[in-house]
């Protein structure tokens, strides 16, 4: 997987201080300083220290990292990874052993982020309202209540309601 | 893709490949052998052997022990022991080293100076 025939290898007495641009897959075993920007996959092997503003495609980090990754697809710090920096790449992977200090960016996670605020609107939160007087189960369960003043009732009920919605969908998605 | 660099590649491990897609802007330097297949712009310091494939440029100053280019060099080399022109490498830039082979087929353009080996660089 490492030195594959093509690919790109900085071996561990080298250092190269500067931009660093490529299309292939680049193995750092040595050490790197400046910018990394790669279409490709870069490797940093636990001998290798890459000091270095990082844009790439994926990004596997078993040696040491000073600075931001961002990667377009994924960033794997293995084990033996050391990282100081902020990752921003839809998959990250962190093992057990691998340290890490930094900020980690997966993008759009649909926790209430401001983008996608429009449409978490109309799902969860509205919607969760919206079906507490028009939904059947909710109705049903208001029906021993009464059925009649559901409706101008103040907001004090709906959110318990609300909340059971909320606790079936988090069952959703463990499956 | 590559391949080309079976001949002169394994000398004391020449771990340290620049791939043919790699630009690097800056300074590399090390201690060990050192290929390259891309471009690098800058300068270049190591204490082991250079190999400038046929498709690796350097736009940039050398120095190392060894050198040799089968491709395109801009810059002044400065070798310890040997520089080494095969055929069909293009080089611009004077050339400093008690040895130097310049084969046939050869391109090159500036100084060479073979007046160093004992004596330091102190004019000719």
């Amino acid at each position: 997987m490492a030195s594959a025939s093509g690919s790109t290898v900085i071996g561990e007495s080298i250092l190269i201080n500067g931009n660093l641009n490529g299309d292939e897959d680049l193995t750092v075993r040595g050490r790197v300083e400046g910018t990394v920007t790669l279409s490709k996959t870069l490797v940093v092997e636990p001998s290798g220290t890459v000091k270095a503003e990082v844009q790439v495609r994926n990004c596997i980090i078993a040696g040491a990292v000073i600075g931001n990754v961002t990667a377009t697809e994924s960033v794997e710090i293995t084990k033996e990874g050391r990282m100081v920096g902020d990752i921003a790449a839809p998959r990250v992977i962190i093992v057990d052993g691998a340290s890490f200090k930094g900020r980690v960016d997966m993008g759009e996670v649909d926790v209430g982020a401001d983008r996608v605020a429009p449409r978490a609107l109309s799902r969860p939160s509205r919607p969760a309202l919206g079906t507490a007087r028009a939904a059947p189960r909710a109705a049903a369960k208001e029906e021993g209540e009464g059925e009649a003043p559901a409706a101008p009732r103040p907001p004090a009920p709906p959110p318990a309601l609300g909340m059971g919605a909320v606790k079936r969908k988090v069952v959703v998605r463990r499956k | 893709m590559a391949g080309i660099e079976k001949p002169a590649a394994p000398r004391s491990g020449a771990q340290t490949v620049i791939g043919s897609t790699i630009v690097i802007d800056g300074e590399v330097s090390g201690d060990e052998d050192l290929v390259i297949e891309g471009t690098v712009k800058g300068k270049v310091t190591l204490r082991q052997g250079l190999y400038v494939e046929g498709s690796g440029v350097i736009e940039a100053d050398i120095e190392t022990a060894r050198v040799e280019v089968s491709g395109q060099v801009t810059g002044n080399i400065a070798a310890t022991e040997k520089v080494e022109l095969k055929a069909d490498c293009r080089v611009v830039g004077d050339i400093r080293s008690p040895r130097i082979l310049i084969a046939d087929g050869a391109v090159f353009r500036g100084n060479v100076d073979m007046d160093v080996g004992a004596r330091a660089p102190k004019g000719k």
